[in-house]
């Protein structure tokens, strides 16, 4: 039959790579991250974590602000399970879609615990003679991340 | 590594007026307890002959907030003096970003050359590789 320019998709052709290959090159490539990760070979690490409800990409030393309460005093140290992600320079572990707690671990302390600013609420209706004001503060709490590990057991 | 940012309390009150009431109930119940529990806080106790009574409270950064205790049940008094206690002393104004980095970027910032295959490689209809 002869060639159109339908016989074939306009997307360029894919070869799929043989499985038993494919199934080497991934047990290799994994024995090198452990390698590397034993031997402490990453600089700075970040990790995606998901706290209340939001997710949030995080290093080590730096400042998260909720606009909840956590049961935790203040200078209690917390550690958050549901890591999706963690990165270094060279390598990211992703997580489907979370991480194992044996592989991860970050750690934070509750700094503050405040209010936020005074939101202010008010409805009006024109010509009725009505409105209300009110003042809003919600309860807010600040975390500081101190660490994040990673620990060599892959698989 | 915990430093609590509130340094000082200093509780006005006059020992007659009758809107210190709440803070003369707080004074003999629950300072004590309020001092046990928060021990890097120093808490001044000081009845005069003001106005009206107030909280005073001082942090390491220098800011100091003053709250009206008149007319305030000693419970609501614990209250704030705990909220006190856990606040620092930056100002309570809108903060555009719940989050604050030093190191945003670890792995590079992205700019929109990054993945992008560079022109030396680039097979086009004219465009032969060098």
């Amino acid at each position: 039959v002869a060639k159109t320019s339908l016989t074939s998709p306009p997307w360029p052709e894919v070869k799929l790579p043989d499985p038993g290959e494919e199934a080497k090159h991934h047990a290799e490539v994994v024995q090198k991250v452990n390698r590397m990760i034993a031997a402490g070979q990453y600089g700075r690490l970040f990790a995606v974590v998901h706290f209340a409800s939001k997710q949030w990409k995080v290093t080590s030393e730096d400042l998260i602000m909720m606009d909840n309460v956590l049961e935790a005093e203040c200078g209690d140290r917390i550690r958050m399970e549901k890591v999706l992600l963690v990165g270094a320079d060279d390598f990211t572990l992703i997580g489907r879609p979370l991480l194992g707690k044996e592989l991860v671990r970050v750690e934070a302390t509750v700094i503050e615990k405040t209010e936020s600013w005074p939101k202010i609420n008010m409805r009006f209706w024109k010509k009725h003679n009505y409105q209300r004001k009110r003042i809003i503060r919600n309860p807010q709490t600040v975390l500081r991340i101190n660490t994040i590990e990673i620990f060599p057991c892959l698989s | 590594r915990y430093v609590r940012q509130l340094q000082r309390l200093q509780l006005l009150f006059s020992p007659t007026s009758a809107d210190s009431r709440g803070a003369r109930q707080f004074v003999e119940e629950a300072a004590l307890d309020f001092a046990r529990q928060h021990p890097d806080v120093v808490v001044y106790i000081s009845p005069r002959s003001i106005p009206a009574p107030l909280l005073v409270a001082e942090y390491l950064n220098g800011t100091v907030r003053e709250e009206l205790i008149a007319s305030k049940t000693s419970e609501e008094i614990v209250q704030l003096a705990t909220k006190l206690a856990g606040q620092s002393g930056l100002d309570i104004i809108r903060i555009r970003k719940p989050f604050h980095t030093d190191n945003p970027s670890i792995q590079g910032q992205w700019h929109p050359l990054t993945n992008k295959p560079s022109a030396l490689t680039v097979q086009g209809p004219r465009l032969q590789p060098q």
